[in-house]
């Protein structure tokens, strides 16, 4: 696993982390999907008899659970914004890196997202709607709720200023 | 046919607001035959049930279809009797439903595509069915079936106009429109040739034969030896025997699959015309059906010039064009929108085309082709080795040691990779953005800075042994399946660099579309 290095912060103070509290959050919704692993382990009980159908589904679930929480706290340490006079930048993940750059001229709409445990943790989901197709919305989980709503009232505004001429 | 373009007022290029005349709501009605097309329409829906409740149903009672008919007669007419349409001065409002009533404004500068399309039957009729799409949704925001031939034209008018002119003033005959591209009869008989809309039909027949009964194809099969080696050793079929009768089956189906392929093209492309008419394009074609669709040129998203195999050996291109309306696929009715600006042509008239096209700025022919990362063949042969590997492993699991020659694919897949990575280039200047890919079939998709919406910038573990990036450029009507606007392993800096340059760009820009 490569650290921080290979991607040099081409401003540091520019890329924003999420605030702590999203922490739990990540890790908790990575290990729900970890969960799924018991599906499997219980097909492969059933077809080989080596292992009990009542324990295999367990073991796995709880095996990839853990592994979808590490992944989730992982995922969250790599997970970045920035919002600049050029737009909105969005990074994640270091083994599989990608950062999507939507240019204010380009926003169409804007949605904010509470689901309950972000309610609880003063977190939201902010979705950036573009025209385009494959990048048509890009959603970013786990942000602070006030900085959710500044980012959204700053894009919005851009929106305005461009219907006006 | 040629279309008889009514004669209108000349609004000029640039449709200039009219002073305000305010016309008086008027309502207009579509066709009065109109209630038999969306009869018939509903009916192809409810074919299946309808004859199935017709010979199934048996003792049982049978004026059940009847019924059926009859209510969707009714609802028809009850269609037709509620949809009203007004043209106003910058909207086109639509009322419909009788229960449930509805009221939609379109206003005219939001309608991205217009398709006037013409079944046999509709050119009985002297009708046709008009289509208003906006951008995206997967539904057209207006379709009018039907109405009559000229009336759809001059709406089709009126929007390019964006409604400045009243559709029914009779008034100065308007320029011709420049023709762009014509595909003469060789033209579309090549088209039949390249395409495989027969493989599409066979599988649709094979589909359905299966479907109805099941021992057709081994019956074609042994009707189909017995025609090659007659009848007289009937009963005596060596395992040769059934080989020949294979190979030549396959063949058969071959030539029967090119033939189909080649009518349909005749059918669907006949008389094809790309004309320009004031920054608006339009497509007619169609040999029985007519179909025409129009899009402004300003609308147009991002290209995908494709040349494969057949393409290279009959020395022709193909150029397609995304529009933000074209997303909206019906069942089977996804071609409605404008996408083939040439479904094919010689490489030059292609490139002159493009030229035409694209902001005069752009220098199509004129680009500079970067290369990609030097180690991209490694990168592309390793990112693909899995798959032969996976499908050595399973074949060795099933036949032990015999499964170890699947790896010959792995060579292949080298050369390939050798290949992929030494046609692949990548083009910018400050007008558009474009990517070559492909060594057999081989494709080149371009877009205008401008028509980008979102960037991304990716790299896998793959990518970073060698210091590599994946830009991926999101345009709007992009065809999920099709080919992405991507420029693929990149060095990195490079790609960091694209990508700021990208941004500051687009930001400063504005989006129009």
């Amino acid at each position: 696993m490569t650290d921080a290095a290979t991607f040099p912060l081409d401003a540091p103070a520019d890329w924003q982390p999420l605030p702590p509290r999203a922490r739990s959050l990540f890790m908790l919704g990575h290990a729900a999907s970890g969960l799924v692993l018991a599906g499997p382990a219980l097909a492969f009980a059933f077809s080989t008899h080596w292992v009990s159908p009542l324990v295999a589904p367990v073991v796995a679930g709880i095996l990839g659970a853990v592994l979808g929480a590490w992944i989730g706290a992982k995922r969250f340490r790599s997970t970045a914004w920035r919002l600049d006079d050029e737009g909105f930048a969005f990074r994640r993940g270091r083994l599989f890196f990608k950062e999507t750059r939507v240019p204010a001229s380009r926003v169409q709409h804007l949605d904010l997202r509470h689901g309950p445990l972000e309610r609880r943790w003063k977190l939201a989901t902010l979705v950036i709607h573009t025209a385009g197709s494959k990048m048509s919305a890009v959603s970013v989980t786990g942000l602070d709720a006030d900085d959710a709503e500044r980012l959204r009232d700053r894009l919005a505004r851009q929106l305005d200023a461009d219907d006006a001429l | 046919m040629t279309p008889s373009e009514p004669v209108g007022p000349d609004a000029g290029p640039q449709a200039d607001p009219v002073p305000a005349t305010s016309p008086a709501p008027n309502d207009r009605r579509l066709h009065p035959w109109s209630w038999l097309f969306v009869l018939l329409q509903q009916l192809r829906q409810f074919i299946v049930p309808l004859i199935a409740a017709f010979f199934v149903g048996g003792d049982r009672n049978e004026l059940w279809p009847l019924i059926g008919v009859a209510v969707l007669t009714l609802s028809s007419v009850m269609q037709y009797l509620t949809y009203r349409y007004a043209i106003g001065r910058d909207a086109i409002t639509i009322r419909s439903g009788w229960l449930h009533r509805q009221r939609r404004e379109i206003p005219f500068a939001r309608i991205h595509n217009v398709s006037v399309d013409q079944t046999v039957l509709h050119r009985l009729f002297g009708v046709a069915e008009v289509r208003l799409e906006s951008a995206g949704g997967q539904k057209p925001e207006a379709q009018m079936r039907v109405l009559r031939m000229d009336d759809a034209l001059a709406l089709e008018r009126l929007v390019r106009h964006r409604g400045a002119v009243e559709a029914t003033v009779e008034g100065v005959a308007e320029p011709a429109p420049d023709v762009l591209l014509e595909m003469p009869l060789g033209e579309v008989l090549r088209l039949g040739i390249i395409s495989n809309r027969g493989v599409l039909v066979l599988a649709t027949a094979y589909a359905a034969s299966m479907q109805f009964s099941p021992r057709l194809v081994g019956g074609l099969f042994e009707h189909w030896s017995r025609v090659v080696f007659g009848w007289t050793s009937e009963h005596h079929f060596g395992p040769m025997q059934y080989g020949l009768a294979a190979v030549t089956l396959a063949l058969a189906v071959l030539a029967l699959m090119r033939l189909l392929s080649i009518v349909l093209a005749v059918l669907q492309y006949a008389g094809f015309r790309l004309t320009e008419d004031q920054q608006r394009l339009t497509v007619e074609r169609g040999l029985l059906g007519r179909a025409r669709s129009s899009v402004s040129r300003r609308r147009l998203q991002a290209w995908t010039l494709h040349e494969g195999l057949l393409h290279r050996l009959l020395k022709r291109r193909s150029l397609h064009v995304d529009t933000a309306a074209s997303v909206s696929q019906g069942n089977g009715q996804q071609r409605r929108a404008l996408r083939e600006l040439a479904p094919i042509a010689t490489p030059d008239a292609c490139d002159a085309l493009i030229e035409h096209l694209l902001p005069p700025d752009a220098n199509w022919s004129g680009l500079d082709w970067l290369p990609m990362h030097p180690s991209s063949a490694l990168r592309i042969f390793l990112g693909g080795a899995w798959f032969p590997l996976v499908v050595t492993a399973a074949l060795c699991w099933q036949f032990g040691a015999y499964g170890l020659l699947a790896l010959l694919w792995l060579p292949w897949s080298a050369y390939l990779a050798h290949h992929h990575a030494k046609c692949a280039r990548y083009a910018i200047n400050d007008r558009i953005v474009a990517v070559r890919g492909g060594w057999w079939s081989r494709h080149w998709r371009f877009a205008e800075l401008d028509k980008l919406q979102a960037l991304r910038l990716s790299c896998g573990p793959l990518d970073r042994r060698w210091g590599m990036a994946t830009l991926w450029l999101d345009t709007a009507g992009a065809t999920p399946g099709g080919t992405p606007l991507r420029i693929p392993h990149l060095p990195e800096a490079e790609a960091r660099e694209l990508l700021d340059r990208l941004a500051r760009i687009l930001a400063a820009r504005k989006l129009r579309w």
